[in-house]
């Protein structure tokens, strides 16, 4: 295996592993704590509007409001690293085939692998007081996605036969 | 397993180990029953749902003029119960197609992990069993509840799932030693071998990798655009629309208009992630498909048949589902039929595997 297949391969493989670990931390400790909270907090919002206190109730939603972006990061953390992981491991099988010369595609290979880490943890970071480092790391690695998948499917297509061009 | 004269491994011989086998027809049954189950779940649970949650929510709003409190929170327990009855089953079809995914690029990557043939079996069938179980928990959640539970917030099939996750996690950190070892030269005397790939790609996979890199692209463009729209402009968010109704409600206004524009909200957000996941679950879909293309023992021309039918259902299912906004129901069902059109494409490259294995068998 050329060194473009083993940064894919590797990255993907590890990326896979901590996104499984992260599920099930999320779910037993996390998950459902965040749910009860949104639920009690729209909720809320109702009770304090049915009391007359229009103040109570939009703070409340508001609450709300936070606790379901947080829950969305989350998920969206968890979602698109599971998923990217894959889209790792199954070019790191065929990167070497691209119609690229060898540096170019490890090249491709390492900016996809960053991307793809970076990308998810800045949707996470998102959350909590590293917010604005998890904005820039979330639209950079976005970027970078974009970017690598351009130049492999302009590999894919330059190429009749991509596995051919070694 | 069968070397060829330069010492590697034929690709049609990858299949003749009882390990990769294990990982591609698990792989491709829950990739198949995953989309059965999505195609189910979209047809039956996910539209009435969401109608039973909007009719809730729009109780308890309408319960805010009387200030009955207890109407409200009944509202809001019925929609917990609403919630987590579609969370479940979306979560059951996603981790059932992606754990499908995973187990077929294990397949794929069997001769490069250094273990013994035995520890590869044994961890292959545990895998299987967790795989599997994984989905079938989480699924069941709903029904199980806290039935015996020893916990206050956590039932015995959430703890199923959580273990099966657990489970694979290790299983591929396992994985991921023996490509460490393979690479590393640690031993030579493991069941690994390089693969030889064939000398031309045949027609089938070069249809499929091509849609499935192009659907990826396209899918990670849609993704980028439309949480660009939705955090940084100034569109309406659910908050907005939530105090909307809560203002409405007290001042004993109609809630008809409130409530239109928060199906509209709804509707918006949903069909735009569901788009956008279904593009890159089907690209990645294409991808996996293109790789096994030479264990599918059918002919040239019925594989490129089976592959265009693949790339086309692939294109059209995210597609319908973004066309619900203008043609709901007749784009639903459009949908369905693209997720039912990728599933017999699908069950025809099974039969192919199944055929392929059958051949060598009898070799």
């Amino acid at each position: 295996m050329h060194l473009e297949n083993r940064i894919l391969i590797l990255s993907g493989l590890s990326m896979i592993a901590m996104t499984m670990f992260f599920g099930v931390y999320y779910a037993v400790f996390d998950e459902h704590q965040t749910l009860v909270g949104m639920g009690v907090a729209m909720m809320n919002g109702f009770v304090e509007a049915a009391g007359g206190d229009r103040a109570a109730a939009y703070a409340a939603l508001q609450q709300y409001g936070e606790i379901a972006a947080e829950y969305k990061r989350e998920i969206h953390f968890h979602g698109h690293w599971g998923f990217l992981s894959l889209i790792l491991i199954l070019y790191g099988l065929v990167v070497h085939k691209l119609g690229y010369g060898r540096r170019a595609r490890a090249g491709v290979a390492a900016g996809l692998a960053t991307s793809a880490t970076v990308f998810p943890l800045g949707v996470l970071l998102q959350i909590g007081p590293l917010a604005l480092l998890g904005k820039v790391l979330a639209v950079l690695g976005t970027i970078g996605l974009l970017l690598a998948m351009f130049v492999i499917v302009i590999g894919v297509l330059r190429g009749h036969e991509p596995y051919h061009h070694s | 397993m069968a070397l060829t004269q330069s010492g590697n491994l034929a690709i049609a011989d990858i299949l003749d180990t009882r390990i990769t086998r294990l990982y591609a027809f698990c792989g491709v049954f829950l990739i198949l029953s995953g989309m059965l189950l999505g195609d189910i779940f979209a047809v039956f649970i996910l539209h009435p749902n969401n109608a039973r949650i909007g009719d809730a929510v729009y109780a308890a709003a309408a319960a805010i003029p009387a200030g009955d409190t207890d109407a409200i929170m009944g509202h809001f327990q019925a929609i917990g119960a609403f919630l987590e009855n579609r969370g479940t089953k979306v979560d059951a079809h996603s981790h059932g197609v992606a754990m499908g995914y995973l187990a077929v690029l294990l397949a794929i990557l069997q001769p490069f992990v250094a273990w013994s043939t035995a520890t590869k079996l044994r961890v292959a069938q545990a895998f299987v069993v967790c795989a599997i179980t994984l989905p079938i928990a989480i699924f069941t959640i709903h029904y199980v509840g806290l039935a015996y539970s020893p916990f206050v917030a956590i039932g015995w099939a959430s703890i199923a799932a959580d273990a099966a996750g657990f489970a694979i996690a290790i299983f591929v950190a396992i994985h991921l030693m023996g490509l460490w070892r393979y690479w590393r030269n640690w031993r030579d005397d493991y069941d690994t071998a390089d693969i030889e790939r064939p000398d031309t790609l045949d027609r089938a996979s070069r249809i499929l990798f091509v849609g499935g890199s192009v659907l990826l692209l396209v899918g990670f463009l849609y993704g980028a655009a439309y949480a660009g729209y939705s955090e940084y402009t100034q569109s309406p968010n659910e908050v907005d629309i939530l105090s909307s109704i809560v203002a409405s409600a007290m001042e004993r206004q109609s809630l008809d208009a409130d409530f239109a524009a928060y199906g509209g909200y709804l509707a918006f957000r949903g069909i735009n992630t569901a788009a956008h996941a279904h593009l890159n679950s089907m690209a990645i879909l294409l991808l996996l498909l293109a790789l096994i293309q030479p264990f599918v023992f059918l002919s040239d021309r019925w594989k490129s048949r089976w592959a265009i039918i693949m790339v086309v259902a692939a294109a059209a299912l995210p597609v319908s589902i973004l066309l619900e906004f203008k043609y709901g129901l007749i784009a639903g069902g459009m949908a369905d039929t693209s997720g039912l059109a990728a599933m017999v494409a699908l069950a025809a490259m099974l039969f192919g595997l199944a055929r392929k294995t059958g051949a060598l068998d009898s070799d």
